[in-house]
């Protein structure tokens, strides 16, 4: 059962619908979308090594949709799920190793660090790519 | 349980819009209002208060919109200087008491005031705290010991004393958990922020001789461990309080005592 007490007729009060999010909160939400996105990644890696022990055509194939626009889109946002993870999780160490940035200043501006930290490396690494 | 909306009958409705009053000061205020006499689903009434008339905190907006506009409107309060921890409350989208929260601090044309989230509400801005208060109670807020008791009284050393500041300070007003999202999707089964600060002060008084069985009692997938360090609590916390590091804390106690 969900909560407190749904068996009586007091209603419910509103939660997410009027929370005025913390950068904490979304940096914790987005850990776990991003984890999924990760979950799903490792499935694409899987079929492009599939893909490339089978033979030319099936390269071709996963090439081929890696290059379009949705794939570009996708792999793009694959590379800032690595990253925000990855720096999302080092920073889930440090809390829980020497439980260091426990402080609410110092938790918020982590958590746009860690954001700043996935878009501009995507960014960095994407636009370091294309130029080679 | 994960449940984003509002169930059936717990989203509020549009309520009544009570009359501007002339003034050069009027702030608009959006109040959760709900009567189990009337039924139905809650409501958001629009006050508007003239604040040249009114004090500076949002207690002293609410007890103007009691006195002066709508006597019907339901909340607690008791100290107003924040120490009871009465008039917790949502204010602007955070958690906190309305007693210290100036209305000059939020940002934006109205100001929306609404129970503590995802609690059940037993009449306006009162929620029914029940399940908070049991989960403090269940993890022994007490000294528990075993040896006889002094003839004076428990000593302690002024650096063991220390160990408890940050955490004494509690005035279980129940932002913090209440706060959580942890807490909304499992509060039946996670003690949530408040329950386990308090349950970690009683593990580090020096006094105290249940430390062992203290961690047995917290040793659980949820009681514990659904803390994910979202923060919030140490967000809201009106007096400043850390009770995510109080959970890493007692984290660290439970992977120390098996090391």
């Amino acid at each position: 059962m969900a909560g407190q007490g749904r068996a009586d007729s007091r209603p419910l009060s509103p939660h997410l619908q009027i929370w005025k999010w913390h950068w904490t909160m979304a940096g914790s939400i987005f850990h776990r979308v991003s984890g999924l996105g990760l979950y799903g990644g490792a499935f694409l890696i899987g079929a492009w090594l599939v893909a490339l022990a089978t033979g030319p055509e099936a390269y071709a194939f996963v090439e081929m949709i890696a290059f379009s626009l949705p794939g570009q889109i996708l792999l793009f946002l694959w590379s800032m799920a690595v990253l925000y993870h990855f720096a999302n999780g080092l920073r889930h160490l440090i809390w829980d190793g020497p439980m260091i940035g426990f402080n609410p200043g110092v938790a918020s501006l982590w958590s746009m660090f860690n954001f700043a930290f996935a878009i501009i490396g995507a960014a960095v690494i994407w636009s370091l790519a294309s130029f080679y | 349980m994960v449940q984003l909306t509002l169930p059936k009958g717990s989203a509020p409705k549009k309520g009544k819009t009570w009359p501007k009053p002339e003034g050069k000061k009027v702030k608009k205020f959006k109040v959760y209002r709900y009567s189990p006499e009337e039924g139905g689903n809650p409501r958001w009434d629009t006050y508007f208060v003239d604040m040249d008339q009114c004090g500076p905190m949002i207690l002293d907006v609410l007890i103007y919109i009691k006195n002066n506009i709508d006597s019907t409107l339901a909340f607690r309060r008791s100290c107003r200087e924040g120490v009871c921890g009465s008039c917790a409350m949502n204010i602007g989208g955070q958690n906190t008491i309305a007693c210290t929260r100036g209305w000059e601090e939020i940002a934006g044309p109205h100001i929306t005031i609404a129970p503590l989230p995802h609690q059940p509400v037993v009449k306006d801005l009162i929620p029914d705290l029940t399940n908070f208060y049991a989960q403090h109670a269940y993890v022994q807020p007490f000294l528990k010991t075993d040896t006889p008791e002094p003839e004076k009284e428990w000593t302690q050393t002024e650096e063991e004393r220390e160990l408890l500041d940050g955490l004494y300070e509690c005035i279980l007003c129940a932002s913090c958990s209440t706060s959580c999202p942890s807490y909304w999707w499992n509060g039946d089964k996670y003690l949530g922020p408040a329950a386990l600060l308090q349950a970690y002060r009683w593990l580090i008084d020096s006094r105290d001789e249940a430390t062992g069985e203290r961690l047995d009692d917290l040793e659980d997938p949820f009681k514990l461990y659904r803390c994910h360090t979202i923060m919030n609590c140490a967000q809201v916390c009106p007096k400043g309080l850390n009770p995510a590091k109080a959970i890493a804390k007692i984290k660290h106690m439970m992977v120390e005592r098996v090391a």
